[in-house]
């Protein structure tokens, strides 16, 4: 990777250091003509990024321009699926789905003489126009990307580029002579609160485990085990952005006393494990953990763990449990975990977005945070938006933003054509809210009203051809196989809604079962012992309000009006529209369709297992289902 | 501790001796190396980190990163979230079944291939997401997944041949 | 040197120790609070959740286990409000559903106030409720079985599947399973499972008295609290 020769690493010892350190950092970026930025995040990885970087800076040694140009590899800038995403400035220039063999291009043109290439524009899917800048993205201007914006500027393996950027100032000014419980009530004042679902105020939560101490020592957590299906903010700005967390938990250790931290990162985001890894050996090597914070008398240092794949370990006390070296069950919270958590001592477990938040609010103050947002629900919040909308990525918006806003003028719309139906808010614990609701504003206490939640941030969208029934039969089956197994609501309550959904979608429901759906539903919410089980039946509970139709239809007339639960369908081929080109049966994974060259292809029902796969490769809409 | 992890069973458990609280760890690196957790391998990190049997089977059981039976030669992960969900991953376990013919958590019988899902990578937007070999491929459909599958196939019968 | 605080107990103000639990302050007062991994001298493991509770600390109210929560001074506590007897009714519903072939979940069941039960029978021959596993690891040291496996494949097994040999054959296990008795009438046929009842002529007390102790079958050998001091 090219980079600027990097400085001898100095031991900071103080605030003044720091700020030296900084305007050196800075005065050295200014020598650069031009910076090419590349996304790096996982998304634009797995679209060959990797690939791109390489070709670019070997185009840049061959067309001898490589010393007046940095090429920075960003976290994720949160438009995946427009990747591999390159920025170049001047200019500004955006340029997506760039392959390696446009580096000459980009380099010849863009780069020495300042010519846009038209073809690597982004095309707005609803104006048709091309976009110039990535400031005039629409998916972009319609967000205020405080957290995410960061994303952007900043190498995530250099620590560098981080305190260039202004990073660890708010550290230093907090290490300047804010005391502790100062620093909490800017905390409290700001009314940040838990972005990982939970939604507790944040600065209550560290008063809490300030109060809760005895000499012995207290912990801070990062709860980076992202485990709800859909969600990806946590890992992009852990990626994207370590120092920020870190920084975040070094100012949290401070005002709540306590001389130990954890970051606990799941194991499917293996570059957010590397580049936490990476930046907790740089804030050490630079001072800014272990003894002697920047020199003051702050002693605090942090460790990686590592989550091996189990949902449940996003409940804060089955995370503690888990890095204890146990099983990760929950055990009951009736002694709050900021008393007694892990090892029993006072712990505070906070979101990857909510430690990253607390740089911004120190430095901007707790009033300017607090301006954002709703009066219950301040700042800003990264949604991941995904499922059957034109602009999936990640999306940065006020609290209080409606859905409508977030789904249409961001997210563009369906795809393909087709009409929006409903979004799944809050992963497994939340619910689906039909169009009909859109003009919800999305903050915790309004969303939880109307049956759903802002959880941790997930959002997808579902069109007509989603089976309401077959998403709540998802949700079920992904908490059974997450479940611990500990208690029986959960363990055996939500087998038994899964038996009654399941003979829902195959035909065998009767109309009695909502009645007892629902009254189970209550007890699993009730009685359950963590979080896990008490909001299994949020989604049950809400597709059955919002979508009741939908199950009458499978109940009553034996019919899945969106074509998907298998049992309920029938796929032929029309001999009208079929021309005999075969694509279906090679497709076909059970070898079910048969029929001879430019003859009337047929499905061999007692083979079928309605998978679709038929009706997606064939060119000429023969396949029918019903 | 550095994230590849190519250290032997004995150099692991120097690592984590005497330290119940590393369990977890311990078992995640002994998976990386070896592919799997086999019984002595248990019952050495019992032995050594001082943790009653029980709860090295116990973790070992509970985790879905760990596996106690070696996996295939290739690992064919489907991304079963959400968002990969509504654009359509059940196909991919459809396809998996029909042309390797087994289901999530089995491998084949000639040891190639194993078959897992996960319950999301963080890829959303570019689902349907498969992972093969460590490998993520995006936007996937059963056709594309049906190629990559019979190309490492082809590949590893020449490799058979030649050797 | 034992220290006390008051709290509330459906209604009355009693005396508890500081360091027990509501259900085993209860248990000792005589209010029966229908339960089933409980077990006197051991750890609450709050699995079966039949011991729920109403309870009200700090001008808050919810329902959680008795065997986990450890008594305050102020705390008000209904061991048989509305809303708790319909849950755990239908919390019993839901382990005589898995398990009909236990005399003692029977009885705790129709104990519960469960009249029909609305799932399909299954059979199992374990109710995860831990007594075995606790018994082993708390009494005796030997951590010979465990919970192994999770949701739905949770079971208790040996490491490996395979009798360890510092399993010492004491069968405290067994001793303490709700699963070694069978109903009155013999062993039920797969298939032809039911309710039993027949023991509520012993429980129509219930409606009236919900705390009162009916001498279910859970008590009759399995060390329920009240079995020790009747």
């Amino acid at each position: 990777m090219h980079k600027l020769a990097p400085l001898p690493v100095p031991k900071l010892s103080s605030v003044a250091e720091l700020t030296a350190l900084r305007k050196e950092l800075i005065a050295r970026c200014q020598t650069e003509t031009a910076t090419v930025t590349l996304c790096g995040g996982t998304g634009c990885q797995a679209s060959g990024c990797r690939a791109v970087v390489d070709a670019v800076e070997a185009e840049l040694a061959r067309q001898e321009v490589a010393d007046t140009v940095q090429v920075r590899v960003t976290g994720c800038h949160g438009f995946c699926e427009q990747g591999p995403l390159m920025v170049i400035e001047p200019g500004n220039v955006f340029y997506c789905h760039v392959q390696p063999d446009d580096a000459a291009e980009i380099v010849a043109e863009t780069i020495v003489r300042g010519r846009v290439i038209d073809r690597l524009l982004y095309q707005d899917p609803v104006s048709g126009e091309k976009v110039r800048t990535e400031r005039e993205i629409p998916f972009y201007a319609a967000q205020d990307q405080v957290l995410l914006g960061q994303n952007k500027r900043i190498d995530p393996t250099s620590i560098e580029d981080y305190i260039a950027e202004g990073g660890y100032s708010a550290l230093a000014k907090v290490l300047s002579g804010i005391a502790p419980e100062q620093v909490i009530e800017q905390i409290k004042a700001s009314g940040l609160r838990g972005r990982g679902g939970g939604g507790f105020p944040t600065g209550r939560k560290w008063e809490s485990c300030r109060a809760a101490g005895d000499g012995n020592g207290r912990y801070v957590i990062c709860n980076a085990d992202e485990g709800d299906p859909g969600a990806y903010m946590d890992r992009s700005i852990l990626e994207g952005n370590p120092h920020a967390v870190l920084e975040g938990m070094i100012i949290g250790a401070y005002a709540i006393g306590a001389d130990q931290g954890y970051i606990y990162v799941r194991n499917e985001y293996p570059l957010a494990l590397e580049h936490a890894r990476t930046a907790i050996e740089q804030a050490q090597e630079y001072g800014l953990l272990g003894e002697s914070i920047l020199g003051t008398s702050l002693a605090f240092d942090v460790e990686i763990a590592r989550g091996a794949g189990a949902f449940v370990c996003g409940e804060s006390t089955a995370l503690m449990a888990s890095l204890e070296g146990k099983v990760g069950e929950p055990r009951p919270k009736d002694v709050h975990t900021v008393k007694q958590g892990l090892r029993d001592r006072p712990t505070t477990l906070n979101n990857v977005e909510t430690w990253a938040n607390v740089p911004v609010i120190i430095n901007r103050g707790p009033e300017r945070f607090a301006a954002k947002g709703t009066p219950e629900s301040t700042g800003t919040k990264v949604f991941a938006l995904t499922g059957r909308v034109k602009n999936t990525g990640l999306v940065e918006v006020p609290m209080g933003t409606s859905l409508r806003t977030i789904v249409f003028d961001i997210g563009g719309g369906a795809a393909d054509g087709a009409t929006v139906k409903a979004v799944q808010t809050g992963g497994p614990s939340g619910g689906c809210l039909p169009l009909s609701k859109f003009d919800l504003r999305v903050d915790f206490d309004t969303l939880t009203r109307a049956g759903s939640m802002v959880g941790s941030g997930g959002m997808v969208v579902m069109d007509q051809n989603t089976c309401m029934v077959d998403v709540a039969k998802y949700f079920l089956t992904f908490l059974q196989d997450e479940s611990c197994g500990k208690c029986v609501p959960c363990r055996v309550g939500i087998d038994r809604m899964l038996e009654i959904v399941t003979d829902i979608t195959e035909g065998r429901g009767r109309p009695e079962q909502l009645d007892l759906l629902e009254e189970l539903a209550e007890t699993v919410a009730e009685t359950s012992l963590c979080a896990l089980g008490k909001t299994a039946p949020n989604p049950v509970l809400s597709t059955l309000k919002y979508f009741r139709r939908e199950y009458e239809a499978h109940i009553e007339e034996k019919k899945c009006p969106a074509h998907v639960c298998r049992a309920l369908i029938r796929y032929e081929i029309d001999e009208k529209t079929c021309n005999g080109c075969g694509l279906c049966r090679k497709a076909c994974p059970h070898g079910g369709i048969s029929g001879e060259k430019k003859k009337l292809h047929v499905i061999d029902q007692s083979k079928c297992v309605k998978c679709g796969i038929c009706r997606d490769v064939c060119k000429f809409d023969a396949v029918t289902v019903a | 501790m550095s994230t590849v992890v190519e250290d032997t069973l004995d150099e692991i458990l120097d690592r984590y001796t005497d330290e119940p609280r590393y369990l977890v760890e311990s078992l995640q690196d002994i998976q990386q190396t070896e592919g799997y957790l086999s019984q002595n391998s248990m019952c050495a990190v019992s032995e050594r980190l001082r943790v009653p049997l029980i709860e090295v089977y116990r973790v070992a059981n509970f985790y879905r990163a760990f596996s106690l039976k070696p996996r295939g030669r290739h690992v064919i992960t489907v991304c079963t979230g959400t968002a990969c969900h509504v654009r359509g991953a059940p196909r991919m376990l459809d396809e998996v079944a029909g042309q390797l013919g087994v289901e999530p958590g089995e491998t084949t019988d000639d040891g190639l291939f194993t078959v897992e899902t996960v319950n999301c990578l963080g890829a959303c937007a570019l689902g349907p997401v498969v992972v093969l070999d460590g490998v993520y491929h995006h936007h996937m459909t059963p056709a594309k997944l049906r190629k990559l599958v019979t190309r490492l196939r082809k590949a590893e019968k020449e490799a058979k041949s030649h050797a | 040197m034992i220290q006390y605080v008051t709290i509330s107990l459906d209604g009355a103000k009693v005396r508890a120790v500081k360091g027990s639990t509501v259900l085993d302050t209860a248990l000792g007062y005589g209010f029966c609070i229908p339960h089933l991994c409980h077990m006197p001298n051991f750890s609450g493991l709050g699995a079966c959740r039949l011991c729920i509770v109403d309870v009200v600390k700090n001008g808050r109210g919810k329902v959680t286990t008795s065997c986990t929560l450890d008594v305050e001074d102020g705390m008000v506590v209904e061991t048989s409000s509305d809303k708790v007897r319909r849950l755990r009714k239908n919390v019993a519903e839901l382990l005589v559903a898995e398990a009909p072939n236990s005399r003692a979940i029977q009885d705790i069941a129709v104990r519960c106030g469960v009249e029909e039960v609305r799932y399909p029978f299954r059979n199992k021959d374990c109710v995860l409720c831990g007594r075995c596993v606790r018994v082993c690891a708390e009494m005796w040291q030997a951590k010979a079985i465990g919970f192994v496996g999770r949701g739905k494949q949770r079971r208790v097994d040996f490491p490996f599947g395979v009798r360890p040999s510092f399993c010492k054959m004491c069968l405290s296990c067994v001793d303490l399973c709700p699963m070694t008795i069978t109903p009155c009438d013999g062993p039920m046929k797969p298939g032809e499972e039911y309710l039993c009842g027949k023991c509520r002529s012993q429980l129509t007390m219930n409606e009236e008295s919900p705390a009162t102790c009916v001498q279910c079958d859970l008590g009759k050998g399995f060390g329920c609290s009240r079995a020790t001091v009747a």
